[in-house]
């Protein structure tokens, strides 16, 4: 077992110095061996993740890219439902698997992906991530090593939303929408009309409306609906702020 | 605008006070369903809210409450030394530069945005007050949910040991270094405290 104090140190200090995502992937493929697994995944649950690490087998990869599980996964779904990592074995704990669930689960096997550990990430106004450790079939994971897997998975989304951050500074923008645009559309999402949702906050119809239209020229997209979907997975506002629910965590 | 409020002080400083009690019972006991003691049926109010127990209040024009902290001095009797001192791999940190964070608390009446801004405000004056009174590091517990958050608010933070699972929650001990980089760190990282010293920065980031 490892020296766990000196462990999470060490991996967090040279987190805190990878430069790169490739930097961050070696050292993350080493933690993930010396913790007893033997491959890893860190990414963003979108379609076309900003962030995404991962030793994960590239046939799997491009099965998964070419079926657009990343919304769909039942690991990922299952992260919804959590703040703290847990083992696949635990995943109907948080969601109905469905007959296709378990299709892609018995696939993934079949793939080394036989068991895992996964750690959800959710940051206020992101899109939604987690980071997955795994062993392939006829291979344990050690109970007590969750705890560490856990802090290691956390440092290295840290780690890889600084490296991301570092380079979207460097290489230009996201569209991002005002405040006012972005209340627009969670009211919109929320099923209110523009009429509505000027009574709301105060402001004309026509407002409601140019702020709506604005939004949809920034994301050069043409339907409400689409825009949504694109704003959600960009973190420009998230399932919280739709559904009032953005108040899970807190300081003791 | 930003009261700091010393207990049991004069007139304006014990409303805005009491309004910070009742919106810790809204949110912890009503919304969090934490157990914790009910004074009234209106205020939150544990052992740690004594005369040693410093608030940071962010408030509205009118007095409102909008978010809020506790610091406790760790040379005291505190919650990470004196409920989760397990958390902790070594000793708990302590002493005259250290103080623990607790009931970080957002108000429930206002909307995202407005909570978002009176977080990092509230953010911003935890660094702010501890460099203006020789703080060095702030201590807390919290849950892995809430720990990426403060992670992702870019100062320098780590956890004091292993995460445990403590009455269904994984928790965690954690501590943030404060020192002259933290307003450089927090603008970079997108938080917008409103502090003086960091303002050009974070409209540059």
């Amino acid at each position: 077992m490892l020296r766990t104090r000196v462990a999470i140190e060490e991996f967090t200090r040279s987190v805190g110095a990878a430069n790169d995502n490739q930097d961050l992937s070696c050292l993350l493929d080493e933690m993930t061996r010396r913790m007893g697994f033997t491959r890893f995944a860190l990414t963003h649950h979108s379609q076309k993740p900003a962030i995404r690490l991962s030793t994960y087998p590239d046939d799997w990869i491009a099965y998964f890219d070419r079926n657009r599980y990343g919304m769909s996964d039942p690991i990922h779904r299952a992260t919804y439902r959590t703040g703290a990592g847990f083992r696949w074995g635990r995943i109907s704990d948080f969601i109905e698997l469905t007959p296709e669930d378990d299709q892609m689960l018995e696939l993934a096997r079949r793939h080394d992906l036989a068991d895992g550990f996964t750690i959800p990430f959710n940051v206020v106004g992101e899109p939604h991530g987690s980071c997955s450790f795994v062993v392939g079939a006829g291979r344990t994971i050690a109970n007590d090593v969750l705890p560490l897997a856990q802090l290691v998975g956390i440092a290295a989304f840290e780690g890889a939303r600084r490296i991301q951050a570092k380079q979207r500074c460097r290489s230009g923008h996201l569209p991002r929408l005002t405040d006012r645009q972005r209340d627009c559309l969670i009211w919109t999402a929320r099923g209110k009309t523009a009429w509505e949702i000027s009574r709301i906050l105060g402001i004309s119809q026509e407002t409601v409306v140019l702020h709506l239209k604005q939004a949809l020229e920034r994301y050069g997209v043409r339907k409400r609906t689409i825009l949504l979907i694109l704003a959600l997975f960009d973190g420009t506002i998230s399932f919280a702020d739709i559904f009032g629910r953005s108040y899970t965590h807190f300081w003791e | 605008m930003l009261h700091m409020v010393e207990p049991f002080d004069p007139a304006e400083e014990r409303e805005v006070l009491r309004r910070m009690f009742v919106a810790r019972k809204e949110v912890f006991v009503d919304l969090l369903g934490w157990d914790v003691p009910v004074l009234d049926e209106r205020y939150e109010v544990d052992q740690f809210d004594d005369e040693h127990a410093v608030y940071l209040v962010v408030a509205g024009r009118d007095g409102s409450h909008l978010a809020s902290a506790r610091l406790l001095p760790t040379t005291r009797p505190h919650i990470l030394a004196d409920l989760y001192g397990d958390l902790c791999e070594e000793d708990v940190p302590r002493g005259p530069d250290i103080y623990e964070v607790t009931r970080f608390c957002l108000d429930r009446r206002i909307d995202a945005a407005a909570r978002r801004d009176a977080r990092d405000k509230l953010i911003g004056a935890l660094a702010g007050f501890g460099a203006a009174n020789d703080i060095n590091r702030y201590t807390g517990v919290a849950d892995m949910g809430w720990f990426q958050q403060i992670l992702a608010f870019g100062w320098r933070c780590r956890p004091l040991g292993l995460p445990r699972m403590i009455d269904g929650q994984m928790l965690v001990a954690l501590a943030i270094e404060i020192d002259e980089e933290t307003p450089r760190l927090l603008a970079e990282a997108g938080i917008r405290t409103g502090q003086p010293n960091a303002e050009g920065v974070s409209h540059a980031a």
